[in-house]
């Protein structure tokens, strides 16, 4: 089905037909507040008029930072913007995962944006695990728009918000049971690791790491430091 | 000034994109036509279950095309900085060319991008260049596809930047290459003018060096 180009008509409680999420319109999982901010930017009158899901990916792969809303106007970012749209498109599910996979493989906010998108919009808890949890391997480096400035992030630590936070990018998620309540219910299948056992001696002996440092009490501030500069190089 | 072009990065006066139909599309479209009256029917049903009062949507012409996404970041850069005077109360647009933004397919000028982005948006310049205001629903294999194009167009725009920097490099190594040889070569005209024919020491204009 075609959708109308004009967003306020979605928005608008008489005229709404299109998928419904969770029981309701799926823009409305954005606050008010925010959807209005959205729909007055010219970032969404200008670049995302008239996008389906082939040319909402000239946007996405234009993307270079994520976020929710930043500075004193509360500003929406473009990957905000982008997430409300795909939330009008409610693409269908083998696109989102194309998003995810081929796509998201080449252009990293790419895939944040269509995690973000499953997060947000997909109804099964155990799907919501299953297809976001092999992006925890995906350790590229992400630039975060926070509302005073930029904070350096990674795909899997994004995920990982994502699927523990519950609230993100200016958004309050859905609820999502946790996994090993979806594990007694024989819904989900214990997580096995993509690299296996190395993996998990690895992640033992970080622990061990950690606790030493905590034990010191030298908190890794100097790693910040280096990791704020890093975005600022990337400017 | 440049003539203002349309949102599509073509003039909207253009109406080389009216497409011409064939018999397959023709079917198409009446299929597409039953279709929207049944869903009309069936809205119509549904509002007069809940008590509402149905409000068929503005009709469409036959050959209207589905409203598509701009192909690129309107240009207002050219507009930027420059004062232009408008009328008190322009805000809806001003019949005519004038200072600003220019829509050609509806006669009016705008006085900001903002306005004039709102402008192209709205029903009126849809309806103007023929456009439904439906936007299609990609498949997966045109998702497939753009994807495969954007990948390419930045495999593209990589290796030109690459060709760019080297290129640059090289005419950079060659206009310091002359700088040098000239310097050289006034320092041996000074130095053969003075009579010891050990120069003068501080006579030293160039700029250090520094590439221009
Ligand atoms: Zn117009």
């Amino acid at each position: 089905m075609a959708h109308q180009a004009d967003a306020r008509r979605a928005l608008d409680e008489r005229g709404y037909t299109g998928t419904l999420i969770h029981g309701d319109n799926p823009l409305k999982l954005f606050e008010k507040a925010v959807r209005d901010r959205i729909i007055d930017s010219y970032y969404w009158k200008e670049q995302c008029f008239g996008l389906n899901a082939a040319t909402l990916l000239d946007r996405a792969v234009d993307l270079t930072f994520l976020g929710g809303t930043y500075g004193v106007a509360q500003k929406p970012t473009p990957f905000l913007c982008l997430a409300f749209k795909m939330l009008q498109l409610t693409p269908e599910r083998e696109i989102v995962e194309f998003y995810l996979s081929q796509a998201g493989e080449e252009f990293k906010y790419l895939r944040a944006l269509a995690a973000f998108y499953v997060r947000l919009a997909w109804e099964k808890d155990e799907e919501v695990y299953t297809t976001l949890e092999p992006l925890l391997n995906d350790s590229r480096k992400l630039k975060r728009r926070t509302r005073e400035g930029w904070q350096l992030t990674y795909v899997d630590q994004f995920v990982d918000d994502l699927l523990g936070k519950s609230r993100v990018c200016a958004t309050t998620l859905p609820k999502l049971n946790p996994r090993v309540f979806l594990e007694d219910e024989e819904r989900l299948e214990p997580r096995v690791s993509g690299l296996g056992e190395e993996l998990d001696e690895l992640e033992d002996e970080d622990e061990e790491e950690k606790g030493e440092i905590n034990g010191n009490g030298h908190v890794s501030s100097s790693e910040e430091g280096e990791d704020s500069e890093e975005v600022a190089e990337g400017g | 000034m440049a003539e203002r072009k349309g949102a599509y990065g073509t003039s909207t006066s253009d109406t080389s994109f009216r497409r011409t139909w064939d018999r397959e599309e023709y079917a198409a479209k009446a299929e597409e036509r039953e279709r929207k009256s049944r869903e009309e029917g069936k809205a119509r049903h549904e509002a007069a279950l809940a008590g509402k009062k149905f409000h068929r949507r503005a009709s469409t012409p036959e050959d209207s095309r589905d409203t598509e996404a701009r192909q690129a970041r309107l240009n207002v850069a050219d507009q930027v900085g420059k004062t232009s005077l408008v009328p008190a109360g322009a805000g809806q647009g001003k019949r005519g060319k004038g200072a600003g933004f220019y829509c050609d397919a509806c006669d009016l000028t705008y006085k900001d991008n903002l306005q004039f982005v709102e402008h192209l948006n709205s029903k009126q310049h849809l309806i103007n260049t023929g456009e439904s205001g439906e936007v299609r629903r990609a498949t997966l294999e045109e998702v497939k596809d753009r994807f495969e194009w954007l990948k390419r167009k930045r495999e593209d725009e990589k290796a030109r930047e690459v060709v760019d920097l080297s290129a640059r490099i090289e005419v950079a190594r060659e206009q310091e290459e002359r700088e040098r040889e000239e310097r050289r070569r006034k320092r041996n005209e000074k130095r053969r003018k003075t009579k010891d024919g050990l120069g003068v020491q501080d006579a030293r204009v160039e700029d250090d060096g520094v590439i221009r």
